[in-house]
């Protein structure tokens, strides 16, 4: 029998408990199991006004024991007292943080098919003591993967990121052969593991038309199209750097199966633009699949009974399609 | 002549892509030619080559000079340049001698702004590579703006589709170089003046959204302190003056605000940031608006389209835009200065 997906609570202060309430209300459509605190998501139930029983389970491999209808939680990341709703705290970020780790190790030694995460919030990670800018990082720096990658998709555009929590300054320093060379292969993969035989992979450029033969910026030809090249000579069906400002929309005419983004903001701007409910966030690269929302904590709704769970809806979709149903 | 009517020059632009052919569609369409008294500057040829292209009438009276054309008339005028022979056009392909027609049709219409002689400026695409052809320092249209008026620093360009306007505080500069460049003194010129253009385009009091330069609006100081240290008290200060202007903001959503009515403008800290969500926005209607000179300056934001050239299908709707907001804007300025 296959294992079940694990979906971490997130931040027990945010929207988190609320939507994964929300998702298991409506029935998964595959066994899935939730780490974190009971306590905290029998408040999200209660915010989300739906009727659902909880029960705590020791490993994934006992979920299957319960009756049909309880929700298998693995206690991880356990909270001394709920945390106020909306506001950034230690207790929570630390809570959030537990549950992550739990569950990557689950991942890690097969235990769960996938992780699905729902926010954490930077702030309170800090506020723990936790120095992880985002789950990216902590799933990398867990299972020591150096080759990992952000990609975004949803219904329209597939999208990678070669930097993710860089200030842009950073991240055009970040433009090195490595970097490139690693998002074109990674790009191909993962777009592979969506059922794309050959993937088309554009690459966009860092600087304003694509540096315009070099008159705005001179990483286009000294070090994006080098890589290209490589890629290309590798067997990987890759073009560019093309211009950033057009190479989504060709992308979501079809005529690319996947964009390679030079920094954050460029490949975020069109997803969200595109379709902000039902983005969905993958980690490529890792020995396991792990998707996630594409949103924050929402602090500003917690607690308010309107929080949305499409995209954590996505995001399991996402993650059984690529661990086979 | 109708005395409240403005003065605009349309410079044509590249022959081997669609400006032809957009010119021709244009100057057919009765709303413009009731908008403002057109001096259209080209090639006869190309015009009535565009026409032919376009299904429309080459029916706007021909001069020999921009002097003639300065003559009050009651409607639009057609300069013949001379200056580019169809048949030495191959279409789709870039020519110097394509370049070098639209680089003379604009320095043409520049003149006629720097002397007073019209209330604002268009042009069809130009492909700036056969410009730099004919031209080799052409890199962009401020840049040649500033070669011949003599001006320096003073533009700022907008692009706006679907009543939305997209200023920049920099823009055709290397990304490396962009994070030096938002200093204070750079976004308090930039609101200053996207709002007194948009008041200038008839705005009272436009709601201007300020985009953050770091991913997350910089996430508290964690991934650059831009917002923390030059944007946000530059908003604050506009705040202060009393003008309508909110952020930092996070870039992958301001966009979505604006489109859902929050704003009127969003200000981006450099060229993709703003032109991705743009052009996704809707490509074939949006404009490109430059100030800072002494007429307001507006074309389509599209570019020469060499692949439907000569098709007969492009769309006018991004030129037909353009002129009618120079009109309005050439109008307002008009009637700000009663001795023009």
């Amino acid at each position: 029998m296959k294992a079940p997906i694990g979906i971490t609570m997130g931040d027990a202060a945010g929207i988190g408990p609320e939507i994964v309430a929300r998702f298991f209300a409506e029935g998964p459509e595959r066994p899935a199991l939730v780490y974190g605190d009971l306590a905290a998501l029998r408040r999200g139930a209660a915010d989300a006004a739906v009727d659902l029983r909880f029960a705590e389970v020791d490993a994934p491999s006992d979920a299957a024991a319960l009756p049909p209808g309880t929700v298998p939680v693995i206690a991880a990341g356990r909270l001394a007292a709920l945390p106020p709703l909306g506001r950034v705290s230690a207790e929570a970020g630390a809570g959030a943080y537990g549950a992550v780790v739990r569950a990557i190790d689950d991942a890690a030694a097969g235990r769960i098919a996938a992780i699905v995460t729902a926010p954490i919030n930077k702030d309170a990670l800090r506020a723990a003591g936790i120095g992880y800018p985002g789950h990216t990082e902590i799933l990398a720096a867990r299972t020591g993967t150096a080759d990992f990658a952000m990609m975004l998709a949803n219904a329209d555009l597939r999208v990678l990121l070669v930097s993710i929590h860089l200030s842009l300054a950073e991240a055009v320093r970040a433009v090195t052969p490595e970097t490139e060379s690693r998002a074109i292969r990674l790009a191909d993969s993962a777009t592979r593991a969506f059922g794309v035989a050959r993937p088309r992979v554009a690459v966009a450029g860092l600087n304003p038309h694509a540096g315009e033969n070099g008159l705005f910026g001179s990483e286009e030809r000294d070090v994006i199209a080098p890589a290209v090249a490589r890629a290309r000579a590798d067997g990987i069906d890759a073009s560019g750097p093309w211009p950033g400002d057009t190479v989504f929309m060709r992308a979501r005419r079809g005529e690319f199966d996947v964009v390679v983004a030079q920094y954050h903001d460029q490949g975020l701007i069109p997803v969200k633009y595109l379709g902000i409910d039902e983005g969905v966030n993958i980690t490529v690269g890792l020995p396991f699949v792990r998707t996630s929302v594409d949103h924050g904590t929402a602090f500003d709704i917690a607690g308010s009974g309107r929080a949305d769970h499409a995209s954590l809806r996505a995001a399991f979709r996402q993650a059984v399609a690529m661990t086979g149903s | 002549m109708s005395r409240s009517l403005p003065t605009i020059a349309l410079a044509m632009g590249d022959p081997a892509g669609i400006s032809p052919e957009l010119t021709a569609k244009v100057m057919a369409l009765p709303d413009i030619r009731a908008a403002a008294r057109f001096i259209v500057i080209g090639d006869r040829r190309l015009f009535e080559a565009g026409a032919r292209t376009a299904g429309t009438a080459a029916d706007v009276p021909v001069v020999s000079s921009l002097d003639e054309a300065l003559k009050p008339t009651d409607g639009p005028v057609f300069v013949d340049m001379r200056n580019c022979d169809p048949a030495a056009i191959a279409v789709g392909v870039v020519s110097r001698e394509g370049g070098a027609a639209a680089v003379q049709n604009f320095r043409a219409a520049i003149d006629l702004a720097g002397a007073g002689h019209i209330d604002a400026l268009c042009f069809t695409p130009f492909n700036k590579g056969a410009m730099r052809l004919a031209h080799p320092t052409y890199t962009d249209e401020i840049v040649f703006l500033d070669e011949v008026l003599g001006t320096e620093g003073t533009a700022s360009e907008y692009n706006i589709m679907n009543g939305i306007w997209n200023a920049r505080v920099t823009s055709h500069v290397p990304l490396k170089g962009v994070a030096e460049l938002i200093t204070r003194a750079n976004i308090d010129r930039a609101i200053a003046r996207t709002r007194t253009n948009m008041i200038t385009a008839g705005f009272t009091e436009p709601r201007i959204a300020v985009a953050a330069l770091n991913p997350h609006a910089g996430d508290g100081g964690n991934f650059g302190r831009e917002e923390i240290e030059v944007i946000g008290p530059a908003v604050e200060a506009a705040k202060a003056e009393g003008y309508s202007v909110e952020g930092p903001f996070p870039s992958d959503t301001v966009f979505l605000r604006a489109r859902a009515g929050a704003f009127d403008a969003v200000l981006t800290m450099y060229h993709d940031q703003g032109q991705i969500a743009m052009k996704l926005i809707g490509f074939d209607t949006g404009v490109t608006l430059l100030g800072g000179y002494p007429v307001p300056i507006a074309t389509p934001a599209h570019g020469t389209a060499y692949e439907i050239a000569g098709q007969g299908v492009a769309n006018v709707g991004a030129t037909r835009q353009a002129l009618l907001l120079a009109a309005e804007m050439g109008r307002r300025a008009r009637e700000a200065t009663p001795a023009h």
